[in-house]
């Protein structure tokens, strides 16, 4: 674990000695560096996914409305890729910050407590809520990615709809036959929910990290920030029952 | 008040020194006082168990009254404990009932190495203040009182900073062992006032990479150590650490 640690850590390293830019590498080297950048592609992540389900939404106006979207949105062309290309980028260097911030803390505490309990109260979720399960709801989502990555854009399992070609074929009637396909449907939902629980601790959490906080506005901050954990799990979700529930004209 | 007494089984860390792998053992206490605190309640198992020939539990205590920050111990997977703002010195007996099993554990954290039984070193502590939690004045005659304005809200921020007895409660409770919450309250305590600004960015950014040197974890903002801390220091002071800790890293330097 080390070696794979110290692996990671190399290009860190050298950027380090970079003159101008190896100050803030180093800062980003530290504990709090590492968590104000997991906060800062934290919530970079979120606004992206404001986006899309901005965007997917137009699936409930109809055919030729999505299939609209999906045009202009390929017609962006360079552009779409310089913006997938930053996405992935934030995808990896988020997940990168958790793994390289948990090896740090299993390395802090290697004999565990033979008992442990928490002395907070008025958690819905058991041990300490939704804070104890960000690693493991994180992962449910990066599988929910690949999954939908393969579905969506390259279309592994051959649903129908989709084309060799972008921005032709019926995007629309791709959609729904991939959500159609039960199994997916499911997962897709139990996906959500994770991200749900997952958000509802990350954007207080990526808040507090970057030092965003005040008793004036420290309630409103953690409402908020669950507020918008759920809107965006049960927009999507809305998206996955959606074909289910409504038969196209 | 009643005079209750309690009849108890302790489960009890027993580790002979730093590199020997220790284990729990169970021991039966009986006629325990409800008025007792907990470490008088094992100064009585301390004696039974002189009297039968066997070595005493080790644990760290001072002065007994909840502001040394010397005494910790993990009662029942609590720090300090199953009540909140309160020391396990301060912690009595009538908390607990008749026939309890209590599991009674060092604070366990790797920048934390335990000494013997219950005894753990928190000179990791010591080490985070040296590397910048103070305020270099050159002696001199005293300013007047009234020399420098510090609001008096500005004052008491410090000052519930400053409750903090470096206890480790935060380290012990928090799931990454982290201890974002003493280094925190150690930087705010001084940042807030005008004699501590002066150094600010040095001190957070010292203090910081000494915290990770010691091999504590990361904050992941669970707010476990605010439940744990004995003198109530708020997670507020973390957000305020990152502040400090963004300004520092752009501002500081030329």
């Amino acid at each position: 674990m080390n070696a794979v640690y110290k692996i990671l850590g190399l290009p860190a390293e050298l950027l380090c000695k970079v003159p101008g830019i190896g100050p803030i590498v180093k800062v980003c080297c530290t504990s709090v560096g590492q968590k104000i950048l997991m906060a800062l592609t934290g919530l970079s992540l979120c606004g992206f996914l404001v986006a899309h389900l901005g965007g997917n939404l137009n699936l409930f106006a109809g055919k030729d409305a999505f299939n609209g979207y999906a045009e202009k949105l390929h017609s962006l062309g360079p552009l779409l890729a310089v913006a997938e290309v930053g996405l992935f980028a934030t995808f990896l260097l988020h997940i990168g910050l958790a793994v390289s911030t948990t090896a740090m803390s299993r390395a802090a505490r290697k004999n565990e407590y033979e008992k442990k309990a928490t002395k907070q109260s008025g958690f819905i979720l058991p041990n300490g809520g939704a804070s104890n399960l960000m690693l493991v709801t994180g992962l449910i989502v990066f599988a929910y990615l690949v999954v939908h990555i393969l579905d969506m854009k390259l279309n592994v399992r051959g649903f129908p709809g989709a084309s060799e070609i972008p921005g032709e074929g019926d995007k629309f009637e791709h959609v729904r036959a991939v959500l159609l396909d039960f199994k997916t449907a499911v997962f897709y939902a139990v996906c959500m929910l994770a991200l749900g629980i997952h958000l509802s601790h990350g954007v207080r959490s990526a808040c507090q990290s970057l030092g965003i906080s005040h008793p004036r506005w420290n309630k409103l901050i953690s409402i908020g920030g669950v507020l918008f954990a759920w809107l965006i799990a049960a927009g999507f979700t809305s998206i996955v029952v959606w074909p289910w529930a409504v038969v196209p004209h | 008040m009643s005079n209750d007494t309690l009849n108890l089984t302790l489960r009890i860390w027993r580790q002979e020194n730093a590199t020997s792998t220790g284990a729990f053992r169970d021991y039966k206490l009986a006629g325990v006082s409800t008025h007792m605190s907990f470490l008088e309640m094992l100064d009585v198992l301390n004696e039974q168990l002189i009297t039968s020939g066997e070595e005493p539990v080790e644990f760290d205590h001072d002065c007994r009254e909840g502001i040394c920050g010397m005494c910790s111990l993990m009662i029942n997977g609590k720090a300090h404990g199953p009540d909140n703002a309160t020391t396990t010195c301060q912690l009595h007996m009538r908390r607990f009932n008749d026939g309890d099993t209590i599991v009674i554990e060092p604070w366990r954290a790797t920048a934390f190495p335990v000494v013997r039984d219950l005894v753990v070193d928190r000179s990791a502590f010591d080490r985070i203040i040296g590397a910048g939690g103070y305020v270099s004045v050159n002696t001199g005659n005293a300013p007047d009182g009234n020399a420098i304005p510090v609001p008096s809200t500005t004052q008491e921020t410090a000052m519930d900073a400053a409750a903090c007895i470096g206890c480790g409660a935060c380290v012990a409770a928090c799931k990454n062992a982290s201890a974002m919450l003493f280094v925190s309250a150690k930087v705010s305590q001084l940042a807030v006032l005008p004699q501590g600004k002066a150094e600010r960015n040095e001190r957070v950014l010292n203090m910081v990479a000494q915290m990770d040197k010691e091999g504590f974890g990361h904050c992941t903002n669970t707010s476990e150590c605010e439940a744990a801390c004995p003198a109530e220091v708020s997670v507020s002071n973390i957000a305020r650490l990152n502040r400090e800790y963004v300004r520092a890293s752009l501002m500081s330097g030329g």
